[in-house]
């Protein structure tokens, strides 16, 4: 009798790889090829700010098995719990040449996981909060994904201290503008964009002059978070190469609409669209019900996450499509959540669109909110509300409370007192995370507080 | 027929091995011709069944039994007799047997492949199914009779039938891939691979197991990925459910594809990319582990090996991933805690020291030198074992009587499984079965002794695998004897240390060198006991300080009879041993103070410390048996170490819950301070009346291992017979027993110190050390500020003079509970001093949140809010009055004075503040008032705590939140906050 087994054959070629996986190797050999002199390395701290340490590509090797080591105390929200310094590990998966930074001598980048000494990923790390957000829907069989509609504003050059800002454009919503700096900004921005591996599945002019939107095609909240991240990046880049001035900011003109992130999401089992249900209402899936139950249910504590700023709560008091109501409904633009029309040949399209978020919001924190309370949804069996149609700014206040429509917390202030109570968002983003952000939060609006605005001077030294 | 003769023939049935000799006489009664073969069916594992079988056969007119030569007659009645399921087949497709009898050694894999495809050719679905479970049994039944022809030699070509088994599974797979095509739409649009997993995939499968796989697609040209998932997920299931539908004729075995991405909730079928992606980003160690068998079996080759050489290089970096040994280290657990306690004597194949176990502990082997060594790839199980042997990875002996095992077993569960075809690996009970394996394991004289015995003798070698393959290999790498044997390289023996957790490889090896070399005695007994005490300490926080404290204590035992010879043939001894000194420095210093305390280790009962009563007679004893007291305090200090080993030790182990490890130190600490108070007065001429009064958390009987003792001093009045100035000299003397007893307690030893602490006195610091009753007395009504008062809820008499302990208490007791409970005004002044404490006395520079006695939500505030209900119900509610603060609580709570809801915080709070104090001391040696942000003491202590090594932070993130939540109801209850809706 013969014995004679025949060695894995594959798993001998594979040692010609070396010890490096494909996606390393990649990025090592692309350096080499593109003549690359820097790599930045980018994580977020917990205010959702992007930070960057750049390297050499002769320390690249290191970084991405040892890591990049960094004091933490500088870094909002990574205080210096453990007495040691915190770790940059690149994630190669995101590596991309920056495109405005030229043919020559480029520039890369890679997102980074931020870990401790001992190789455990840091629970301050937004990342991480996303990240372990994820694997707990995963244990459970999901996959996130959202797609954001992101708005902002270009001015004309970058505000002074205490001016007006001054928009590039005094065109409206869907406007066509062929000569005009929009147009070409979106252009040059997209190129930038596609180049980088981002898709854009739209852009066009919003409804308030010079306001922009440009949505972001569908993907893993992970890669959607770092586009974000990146996305406003290239936004203020081209702005400045084009001499104007790019903002976030959820609410600059008193008068116009501000910038927001409606975000839509959707949660798949495997290859298949959780949320679907042929022939059920809007093709809603009772997992897809459950989501937005707990979505509603737990909206006031994520708030001062998905609306993290002072200003944020003027863009929500803003009437006409704000939405400041704890309510959903089918084609409601002023409802928090909206169930987009069903495309019948689509059936993995069914999906939700969350409308309070920002674009000035740490898109790593939000998403792993948004996802926990859609989650605890699920995980309780929460029941759906019935929908609105109605446009519930126009609603009276008892309309509203007779229809069991509460609102969103009105300011920072009351957002905190919500958020401080939140067994959900406590765990979500870890203890650290929670308590930093609290008393970061805490902080700024006790300064607020403090501040005397052109608007009392205005409204009160005349008649006072 | 005669009676004589019937009754001759009878016998001559039962000589020959047949058991119901009657039934068979009726058999031969029917097929006389069978009577002059019986020569050659006696041998068969099971006479009667064969007997009976080979009539059934001839019966039917299948079979022309003289054309059988004699072997070829002994061999289909060792098959018949083997195997029940093997026998209804062949009875119903007699045509069948020749084909097996022919077959001389087992078909190629092509000739099954060719075999069965002809089989199902042109066939629809049902008529394919049951033509392929045909043909797979006639394959199945030829292999076993090639199995069972090679009697005791079986062992021997194990290899080649697990091999056997794995190419057939191969032709199943691929013919049921060619049957679930033809019944699928638009199949041609993907190209589809299906990967062999685990035994499968190594090559080395059972007769009947679940066939582990994983499907590949791509698109064919001009399709879209879409299309090939959902076509290739119609394919994939068609093919599972080709193998797994039961017919009229039966099943053929399930196809189990669980262990995929995401597993039973992922994905059936992938893209190659879509596996990339998931491998990259989300896999567990466990899969890449998995991968390591990964092999195309059928459909698409190319798009199989494609599979393969893009997934192995993760393989042999998984060993460098940083979690790699955590991960190893819960495999490793998992796999022994899934032990079926019911049936786990009779098991095979789980648990520890089953087949699984083998095949798992050369897989992590491989996964830890085949990142460096290509030479020790192989998925197959001993062909992997003998290169580990071959390249000095494991000893050759090991490696030698590990593959004896694994044959033994593995054959003894293929004959097992062979009977009935049915998926088991539990040793039947029945003697009959027994008898009838053990006749088909080669064991004829006396079939189910010798084979149990040589089972149970394998089954001994395997359960001391990870002895073996992993530890014993580091002993001869620093063996300084010649061997020709290759031995594991330095090198590899610093890789293989830190692969099982050893930081420090080098200072490892020198101390195995330095523990196992010579040729005494006790370094043989230490060649034999290390590897096992290597295997525990790399399941402690720090197995680097195990052996070095191991290496310590060996020699301060050196040549202590009984030490070695203790942990020799107490296995349970010495790994408590390794588990201490692998965990906690605390008790590792106190171990080495007087290494003789191993015995203590002997059994949990031995390590319980002794009652409060029996301690106290010691230590009165003790005291009684010195002339000189600092003589007395020394034995009486180390007494105390004694006991305060046992209770760190029992800690350590889990023996004891954190109340009680609290109640035993304040009874160590009062069993010492009262003989330690008792040889200084006895030695004291004319001594006042003195007693000791506990206070703070001693008072409360929950010390912590670092804590001080909180105490205060009293005497009694003296008459002025005694002393001519009985005020001064009463006082003189009372100090200097005070002092003296201080002294005594905390001068330098080797043993710790019992710090006394006597700052919560009357006026602190300032006051004087000692009061006598009347001064107490005097005090408390003129002078008490609200903390002292609140300080002496937690006054409780641990020494001295019992009258006057009595006397102070009925003066106190209308001190701290009042008849008019608290009044408003206290209250707030109280909240106000515990909020100023918080702000002033937390020391700079350090998280609050991770404070464990003033933080929010720990020690402090919990006490402060137990306090003020005494304070305000004390009087009224005597069942509240306990200086204990969980006691106290839990009767806070009877008397509706506290909601279950927030005791369950305040309590689960408790607990774990207290638990991170008591596991810091242990760990660190120190006392410290924070959760550690030292990152290496925070894994040990959360590795102790039941949160692994690298839990450090998920612990850290537990004790803010349970912190957190006591907290809100300390702001709530405590300070009167108003919560918003």
């Amino acid at each position: 009798m013969q014995f004679e087994l025949p060695c894995n054959t594959a798993v001998t070629q594979g040692l010609h790889h070396g010890l490096v996986d494909k996606q390393t190797e990649f990025v090592l050999r692309t350096i080499e090829e593109r003549d690359i002199r820097f790599v930045r390395l980018w994580f977020t701290d917990v205010l959702g700010t992007l930070k960057s340490v750049a390297i050499a590509p002769a320390e690249l090797e290191g970084a991405f098995s040892e890591g990049i080591g960094f004091d933490g105390s500088a870094i909002e929200g990574f205080a210096r719990v453990y007495e040691s310094d915190m770790l940059a590990k690149p994630d190669p998966e995101t590596f991309s040449i920056l495109p405005w930074r030229g043919e020559e001598n480029s520039v890369a980048r890679m997102f980074c996981d931020i870990q401790l000494p001992d190789g455990s990923p840091s629970w301050a790390d937004p990342r991480h909060v996303l990240t372990r957000a994820l694997s707990k829907a995963a244990d459970k069989g999901f996959t996130f994904y959202t797609h954001p509609e992101i708005e902002f504003f270009l001015f004309k050059n970058q505000p002074e201290k205490g001016q007006q800002p001054v928009p590039v454009d005094e065109v409206g919503y869907f406007d066509h503008s062929p000569s005009g700096v929009g147009y070409d900004f979106r252009r040059q921005a997209i190129t930038m964009l596609e180049s980088m591996g981002i898709s854009v599945e739209f852009s066009h002019h919003e409804g308030a002059p010079g306001q922009q939107e440009i949505d972001l095609r569908y993907a893993d909240a992970l890669t959607t978070a770092d586009n974000i991240m990146t996305f406003r990046v290239v936004m203020k880049e081209v702005a400045l190469a084009q001499g104007v001035y790019a903002s976030f900011m959820p609410k600059p003109f008193s008068q116009y609409p501000g910038s927001g992130m409606h975000t839509h999401l959707s949660l798949f089992e495997g290859d298949r669209n959780a949320f679907y249900e042929a022939g059920a209402d809007y093709q809603l899936s009772k997992t897809g019900r459950q989501f937005i139950a707990g979505l509603l249910k737990h909206a006031p504590e994520i708030t001062a996450v998905t609306n993290q700023w002072v200003n944020s709560y003027k863009r929500l008091s803003g009437g006409g499509e704000a939405p400041s109501f704890i309510c959903w409904g089918h084609n409601n633009r002023s409802a928090l959540i909206r169930v987009p029309m069903y495309k019948p040949t689509k059936g993995n399209s069914t999906r939700i669109e969350f409308r309070s978020l920002d674009s000035a919001c740490n898109p790593y924190l939000s998403f792993a909110l948004m996802l926990a309370a859609g989650m605890k949804g699920i995980e309780e069996g929460y029941e759906l509300p019935p929908g609105s149609e109605d446009d519930v700014w126009s609603l009276s206040e008892p309309e509203r409370t007779a229809l069991g429509i509460a609102p969103l917390p009105q300011s920072l202030g009351d957002a905190i007192k919500v958020m401080e109570k939140s067994e959900l968002v406590a765990e979500t983003l870890g203890e650290h995370v929670f308590d930093f952000f609290l008393r970061n939060k805490r902080a700024e609006w006790e300064e607020y507080r403090s501040q005397v605005t052109a608007y009392e001077l205005d409204k009160y030294l005349p008649v006072l | 027929m005669s009676e004589a003769r019937g009754s001759t023939q009878l016998a001559r049935l039962a000589r020959m091995g047949f058991a119901n000799t009657q039934a068979c006489q009726d058999t031969l009664d029917a097929s006389p011709a069978l009577d002059a073969k019986l020569e050659f069916i006696k041998d068969s594992p099971d006479p009667d069944a064969s007997l009976v079988a080979l009539a059934k056969v001839i019966a039917s007119g299948g079979l022309d039994i003289d054309s059988l030569g004699e072997e070829k007659f002994r061999d289909l009645a060792t098959l018949l007799g083997s195997s029940v399921a093997i026998t209804e087949h062949l009875e119903r497709h007699t045509s069948h047997i020749n084909y097996a009898l022919e077959t001389t050694d087992v078909p190629t894999a092509a000739q099954m492949l060719s075999d069965l495809l002809k089989a199902i050719s042109t066939l629809g679905w049902d008529e394919a199914l049951l033509a392929l479970r045909v043909a797979y049994r006639r394959q199945v039944s030829a292999i076993a009779a090639v199995d069972l022809r090679a009697g005791n030699e079986s062992t021997a070509i194990l290899p080649g039938i697990a091999q056997a088994l794995s190419d057939l599974a191969d032709a199943v797979i691929a013919s049921a891939l060619v049957i679930a095509r033809s019944n699928v739409k638009d199949d041609d649009k993907v190209r589809m691979a299906v990967i062999a997993m685990g035994k499968c995939g190594a090559r080395e499968l059972n007769y009947v197991s679940d066939v582990d796989v994983m499907f590949v697609v791509e698109p064919a040209s001009g399709a879209s990925d879409q299309e090939a998932i959902t076509i290739g997920s119609e394919i994939a299931k068609a093919v599972m459910q080709a193998c797994s539908a039961v017919t009229s004729e039966g099943t053929i075995w399930d196809v189990d594809a669980a262990l995929r991405p995401e597993g039973k909730s992922g994905a059936l079928v992938r893209t190659l990319d879509s596996y990339l992606d998931y491998y990259h980003r989300w896999a567990q160690t466990w899969e890449y582990q998995a991968l390591l068998k990964a092999r195309p079996m059928a459909g698409d080759f190319d798009l199989g090996n494609d599979f393969v050489a893009a997934v192995s290089p993760l393989i042999w970096q998984a060993s460098s991933r940083p979690n790699f040994v955590d991960d190893v280290q819960a495999m490793r657990e998992r796999v022994t805690d899934l032990l079926p306690a019911k049936d786990a004597d009779r098991e095979l194949k789980l648990g520890r020291g089953g087949l699984r176990d083998v095949e798992f502990a050369v897989q992590l082997l491989q996964m830890v030198h085949g990142r460096t060594d290509e030479l020790v790839r192989n998925p197959n199980t001993l062909l992997a074992l003998e290169q580990l042997a071959t390249w000095g990875y494991v000893g050759r002996e090991d490696a030698a009587t590990l593959d004896a095992a694994y044959r033994f077993l593995r054959t003894l569960e293929h004959r097992i499984q062979l009977y009935r075809m049915r998926r088991t690996h539990i040793m039947p009970t029945d003697e009959t079965d027994q008898r009838r394996l053990g006749r088909s394991m080669g064991f004829s004289l006396d079939p189910v002794a010798d084979l149990t015995k040589e089972w149970k003798k394998h089954a001994r070698e395997v359960r001391r695998i990870h002895e073996k393959l992993f530890y014993r290999p580091l002993l001869q790498a620093v063996a300084k004897l010649d061997s020709n044997d290759s031995k594991l390289s330095a090198d590899d023996a610093r890789s293989r240390l830190k692969a099982l957790g050893y930081v420090d490889p080098d200072s490892a090896l020198r101390h195995l060198e330095s523990l196992t070399s010579g040729v005494t005695r006790r370094a043989v007994i230490q060649r034999t006991l290390l590897p096992v005490m290597l295997e525990w300490f790399a399941a402690t926080p720090d197995p680097d300080a195990g052996l070095l404290g191991f290496r310590r204590v060996s020699e301060a035992l050196g040549t202590t009879p009984w030490y070695l010879r203790l942990l020799r043939d107490e296995s349970a001894t010495a790994q408590r041993l390794a588990i201490i000194l692998g965990s906690s420095r605390y008790a590792t210093d106190l171990l080495l103070k007087s290494p003789d305390a191993v015995n203590f280790l002997a059994t949990e009962e031995s390590l319980m410390p002794k009652s409060e009563k029996e301690l106290l007679d010691e230590a009165l004893a003790t005291a009684e048996r010195y002339d000189d007291p600092a003589e007395a305090v020394l034995a009486l200090r180390a007494m105390r170490r004694r006991e305060l080993f046992k209770i760190s030790a029992s800690d350590i182990l889990g023996l004891t819950e954190i109340e009680t490890v609290g109640n035993q130190l304040a009874v160590v600490a009062t069993a010492t301070i009262s003989g330690t108070l008792s040889a200084i007065v006895s030695h004291t001429p004319n001594a006042p009346k003195f007693s000791i009064i506990a206070m703070g958390r001693y008072g409360g009987g929950e010390l912590s291992y670092g804590s001080d003792a909180d105490v205060m001093f009293v005497y009694g009045d003296v008459d002025d017979s005694t002393y001519p100035n009985a005020p001064e000299q009463a006082a003189q003397a009372a100090h200097a027993i005070a002092n003296e007893l201080r002294t005594l307690l905390m001068a330098p030893s080797t043993d710790p110190e019992l710090a006394i602490d006597a700052d919560l006195r009357p006026e602190g610091k300032s006051g004087p050390l000692v009061r006598s009753l009347d001064s107490f007395a005097a005090y408390y009504q003129n002078w008490s500020s609200g903390w002292e008062t609140q300080a002496l809820l937690r006054a409780k008499p641990v020494a001295g003079d019992e009258a006057l302990s009595k006397e102070f208490i009925s003066l106190i007791d209308p001190i701290r509970y009042k008849s008019d409970g608290l009044p408003e005004s206290e209250l707030r002044e109280i909240r106000r001093l515990k909020a100023r404490m918080e702000s002033e006395r937390l020391p700079r520079g350090i998280d609050p949140g991770l404070h464990t006695k003033l933080g929010p939500g720990g020690l402090s505030d919990i006490e402060w809010l137990v306090q003020v209900k005494q304070l305000e119900h004390g009087f009224k509610l005597p069942e509240i009055t306990n200086p204990e603060t969980m006691p106290a609580l839990r009767q806070e709570v009877v008397s509706g004075l506290i909601s279950q809801s927030d005791f369950v915080q305040l309590e689960s709070a408790w607990k774990l503040v207290m638990r991170v104090r008591n596991a810091s001391m242990l760990v660190r040696g120190r006392a410290t008032d924070t959760v550690p942000t030292d990152l290496i003491e925070l894994s040990r202590v959360s590795h102790l705590l039941g949160y692994g090594l690298r839990g450090g932070q998920q612990l850290t993130d537990e004790y803010r939140r349970l912190t957190r939540r006591s907290r809100s109801v300390i702001k709530r209850e405590f300070y009167g906050e108003v919560e918003t809706s």
